[in-house]
């Protein structure tokens, strides 16, 4: 346990705060977004796993900053969380603006723009 | 080239997930202005995590793997990237998993697969046809 430990776990909280008690863009109830996310999580460890493989490290961890576990190859854990809470809160502000977009082009009928929206 | 290592890896992210646009329809990077208005909050956030986190010595960086290009409050370059490429690795593969399901609804539904083939890489929902945009002049 550490500070990366914390933190990570804190932004996982705070991403799923902003989408449940402030935007709620009900992104979290398609089925999209998890097989998104799984996706996505899948390939976070070849990506990650050549970052901080302990043979040959890009980025180097203090290992008193966190739980010192490291699965699968030299990936430490709290890496997951950080990358699920960053792509999970790209997901909820890209879904959120495109439904402000939808909105104000609903809003102004005569003007020109891109209105093509995706469903959920 | 070793020092652009970091680098060749966002790289290689954005080329593998371009497909997802060009073939699923995903329209993220089609969509500038809602990609910037997303983003912007996002970089912004991590980077101040990332910048704390470097100035509290949990993480540091190889000298030989980084161009070693800093900016402000020694924040490696290659981070900036990572918190542009990898939320939009993650909004293309959002999209196009839309657009998948859209179109293995549409396929359930007894469309003709030709046709929902080719509605794919324009966003996987039905095409709108060309005749309505002229046809709302005439209404």
């Amino acid at each position: 346990m550490g500070i990366y430990t914390l933190t990570a776990l804190v932004s996982v909280v705070v991403v799923l705060a902003i989408e449940l008690l402030w935007l709620r863009t009900g992104i979290l109830r398609t089925w999209r977004y998890w097989l998104a996310m799984a996706i996505v999580m899948g390939f976070q460890v070849p990506v990650d796993g050549w970052l901080t493989k302990l043979s040959d490290p890009l980025v180097l961890y203090n290992e008193a900053d966190m739980t010192g576990i490291r699965a699968p190859w030299d990936i430490p854990v709290e890496d997951f969380a950080f990358g699920f809470g960053m792509v999970t809160l790209a997901m909820v502000l890209w879904v959120h603006a495109g439904r402000r977009e939808e909105r104000r082009a609903g809003a102004a009928p005569g003007t020109a723009g891109p209105r093509q929206e995706q469903r959920a | 080239m070793e020092r652009g290592e970091y680098l060749v890896v966002m790289g290689l992210c954005l080329l593998i997930t371009l497909p997802l646009e060009l073939l699923l329809g995903a329209r993220v990077w089609r969509r500038p202005r809602r990609l910037l208005v997303a983003m912007v909050p996002l970089v912004v956030a991590y980077s101040i995590w990332d910048i704390a986190m470097i100035a509290g010595g949990s993480w540091s960086y190889s000298d030989e793997k980084l161009t070693g290009i800093l900016l402000p409050f020694e924040m490696p370059l290659e981070e900036l990237v990572f918190f542009v490429v990898v939320p939009i690795c993650g909004l293309l593969t959002l999209e196009a998993v839309g657009n998948v399901l859209t179109a293995l609804g549409r396929l359930r539904a007894g469309e003709p697969v030709g046709r929902v083939l080719r509605d794919l890489p324009h966003g996987g929902g039905p095409r709108p046809a060309p005749a309505a945009s002229t046809g709302e002049k005439v209404a």
